[in-house]
């Protein structure tokens, strides 16, 4: 279970040294930006899709050349393509999640940051129109795909890669699953989720199935337990060990991109494409993209599914989409007298050891 | 046109008319919808349904220096102040059920739009949850090619739905000879403002930004009204006189000739009036130019194919288009109005508008030797703004503008 466990973060860790290592293997890149491009469609053209996270380096910041008020997500990003970090990519893919997102794309084209740069043009419907609307522009996507990878997409190709994906929903569903009684620590499961998005995923749904095979019961988690709800990475890991000094136990996590994986399957009846168009549109738990009924129910339920006795909202500074939906999910929050704490912070080390009072009188509040 | 006249008209389409109209409608039973900016109200007008826009609202609360109760409530409720100050006045209006004109009614449906801001989004989906209000979503996905035949077709298919969904929701019927009118009247007034937009490039140019910026909401608000149309005619008239006559807002005459861009500072419009103090004068803005009036590709409406003329309108949205298109606009509108220099509003609240300032700088100064200033601050949330430093900044370009004319 430990070689199985420290596969995951060794993976995420030298993700980049591993995309080029592919690259040398005449693999092409594509980098998605969050958690909502259709990744089976680039798998499907015979291309590798690794989504962008933040590094912790403070010198991107520095580098980045964006304004002092955008999110330290793009501003991190942008700090690692001009220090050519992500100069493996054959193209990037984004998919609209917030306006910052969007909008950096415009800066990537101008600065032709990437050999190709593609906006996936979602509709915010799931009605037959849109669906109609959203399999034509998958079909665009994918024809361009196939320009630059060489291998056109093909129906049975894209049905073979949804089949994948959805695998990999299916091991996250079940790792979810088990995972607040199992021997895994926090911060360990935050990177067997991290690792899916950068990692190939035949070989995520062979470390996804070898950890499951092996994972041991763990010990009684000390109480209080506690749930995170969170984007970025690495200030999820500091919430963490910050959550765990103080004697809680984080039991289960909610991040966009784990949602992704462990909500509801791409269908695999009838078109493909028409499938993948029915399989993305308002069905992934992103913020302002989902019912919000069903985004607090399913918080609820999460944490109730993992003993979760508390929740810790972390947001990011300047991240409008987060700070948006937790004024809008706290109205549930406090009317289910759910516990709960938002924590806002730059992603610095710094900034989050400021919240240090905070968290331990949460903690010390649910005891 | 008379300047008498002109003021009578111009008292049909203030803020406050509108809020006297919008109670009367409440209390003889008409529908009351919450609207966003940038939704075919020629819908709404033509079907008989009276719209509160909150980003409006914000806009002129901020403007009169009222908004600071409402950006209160949004704190008060866990909205965080990185939030667009927009959202969190308009937020803050819908909560209160205040504005500065009075009580606004109980609404009875809301619309918005979800591609020019991905806020609105969220925004909607918590007034349709919190106040329980039917609520539908003008799909326009996000787009780098605003003008592709099959996108303003899905947007067209949008409009027809606004239709059902009206009907559906309030006793409101469609007619299309109503539409018609109202189509009618929102390309003269559409065409009028594209105009008064064009006499900026007399010398000196007779119009005022500040003036502008109050000029424009019954384009955000009544389009379709008779009044609407008539007043933006008679402003040009107004206007046309004006520059025959020489007039200009710019004191001591016109001195230098700028471009603003980004939305007006609501909380200290009296930075214009600094400039034009200084015998400086905008002449173009894209907040003005290119959000607003008949955003087609002729500059009229096709009053032949209503729906999809309002499609093409309203998916043609500068944001949407790459920095390098957004530069074409610039670098054409350097040339025709014969700029001196820029003023760029780095807006905190607005992420649409303020990505890819930077690369636009770029791409103008590589070609137009020009000066830039950059102002960084809020469009309606006065905090942290410094009025000192924003005059001395002003001073200080002035000074490189006076240098220029040597």
């Amino acid at each position: 279970m430990t070689n199985a466990i420290a596969g995951f973060r060794e993976r995420f860790e030298t993700r980049h040294e591993r995309a080029r290592a592919l690259v040398q293997r005449g693999k092409k890149i594509v980098a998605c930006f969050y958690g909502l491009a259709p990744k089976e469609l680039v798998h499907a053209a015979g291309m590798v899709p690794v989504q962008l996270v933040e590094d912790r380096d403070s010198r991107y910041e520095a580098k980045s050349g964006l304004l002092p008020y955008m999110c330290g997500m793009s501003k991190n990003l942008a700090g690692q393509i001009a220090s050519s970090v992500l100069d493996y990519v054959d193209g990037v893919m984004v998919s609209t999640v917030c306006d910052t997102n969007r909008h950096m794309l415009d800066i990537w084209v101008h600065q032709r940051a990437f050999p190709n740069h593609w906006l996936v043009r979602t509709p915010a419907k799931k009605d037959e129109g849109a669906i109609d609307y959203f399999t034509k522009e998958l079909r665009r996507l994918a024809a361009e795909l196939g320009r630059v990878s060489g291998q056109p997409v093909a129906d049975d190709n894209l049905r073979e890669s949804i089949a994948l994906f959805n695998e990999n929903r299916d091991l996250f569903r079940r790792f979810y699953e088990t995972r607040p009684t199992a021997g895994i620590s926090a911060e360990d499961a935050v990177y067997v989720f991290a690792s899916a998005l950068t990692t190939p995923v035949e070989e995520h749904n062979a470390l996804l199935r070898q950890l499951l095979a092996s994972l041991p019961p763990g010990e009684p988690k000390s109480p209080p337990k506690l749930m995170l709800s969170a984007l970025n990475i690495p200030m999820s890991l500091d919430v963490i060990r910050m959550a765990e000094k103080y004697g809680a136990t984080v039991v289960t996590d909610d991040f966009i991109r784990n949602a992704r994986y462990g909500s509801a399957d791409v269908p695999t009846d009838g078109d493909p494409f028409r499938a993948l168009a029915r399989g993305y549109l308002r069905t992934v738990p992103a913020p302002g993209m989902y019912p919000l009924e069903d985004r607090a129910n399913g918080i609820r339920d999460a944490m109730s599914r993992a003993g979760a006795e508390g929740l810790i909202y972390l947001v990011q500074l300047y991240c409008d989409a987060y700070a948006f939906e937790y004024a809008v999910l706290k109205e549930r929050f406090e009317r289910w007298k759910l516990p709960h704490l938002k924590l806002e912070a730059e992603a610095t080390p710094g900034s989050i050891e400021q919240l240090n009072v905070r968290v331990q009188s949460f903690i010390e509040s649910l005891v | 046109m008379a300047e008498l006249e002109l003021k009578a008209i111009q008292r049909r389409v203030t803020a406050g008319a509108n809020h006297r109209k919008l109670i009367a409608a409440a209390e003889a039973g008409q529908p009351v919808c919450v609207a966003s900016a940038g939704i075919p109200n020629e819908v709404m007008h033509a079907m008989g349904v009276y719209a509160i826009y909150p980003e409006s609202l914000a806009a002129i609360s901020a403007g009169i220096g009222k908004a600071e109760a409402f950006f209160d409530e949004a704190k008060d409720r866990g909205l965080s102040s990185t939030i667009c100050s927009y959202t969190r006045c308009g937020l803050g209006i819908c909560w209160t059920s205040e504005t500065a004109f009075g009580p606004i009614p109980r609404p009875t449906i809301s619309i918005t739009d979800v591609n020019m801001c991905s806020l609105h989004q969220t925004w909607w989906s918590y007034l349709e949850d919190h106040f329980t209000l039917p609520t539908f979503y003008m799909d326009m996905p996000s787009t780098d090619d605003p003008g592709a035949p099959e996108y303003i077709d899905y947007y067209e298919s949008q409009i027809r739905q606004m239709v059902t969904f009206i009907e559906r929701n309030t006793p409101c019927r469609f007619e299309q000879e109503r539409l018609d009118e109202s189509l009618r009247n929102s390309d003269r007034a559409g065409h009028h403002w594209k105009q008064l937009m064009e006499l900026r490039r007399h010398r000196p140019s007779p119009i005022s930004f500040r003036a502008l910026a109050g000029q424009v909401l019954p384009l955000v608000t009544s389009l379709g009204e008779q009044d609407a149309a008539d007043f933006y005619e008679a402003l040009y008239e107004r206007y046309v006189q004006d520059a025959k006559e020489g007039k200009t807002p710019a004191r001591d005459g016109e001195r230098y000739r700028l471009i603003w861009n980004g939305i007006p500072i609501w909380h200290h419009l009296q930075i214009i009036d600094y400039f034009e103090e200084k015998g400086a004068n905008f002449v173009w803005e894209p907040y003005t130019s290119l959000n607003w009036g008949n955003k087609t590709s002729t500059g009229r409406l096709d009053l032949h194919r209503p729906f999809h003329t309002m499609a093409e309108k309203y998916t043609n949205v500068f944001t949407n288009k790459p920095i390098a298109k957004r530069f074409e606009y610039f670098d054409q509108a350097i040339r025709d109005y014969a700029v001196d220099g820029l003023v760029m509003f780095s807006n905190r609240s607005c992420r649409p508008m303020s990505l890819g300032q930077q690369e636009l700088i770029e791409l103008i100064t590589a070609r137009h030797d020009l000066p830039v200033l950059i102002f960084e601050g809020d469009q309606a949330d006065p905090e942290g703004f410094s009025w000192a430093d924003a005059r001395m900044r002003i001073d200080g370009f002035i000074e490189i503008l006076e240098g220029r004319k040597k």
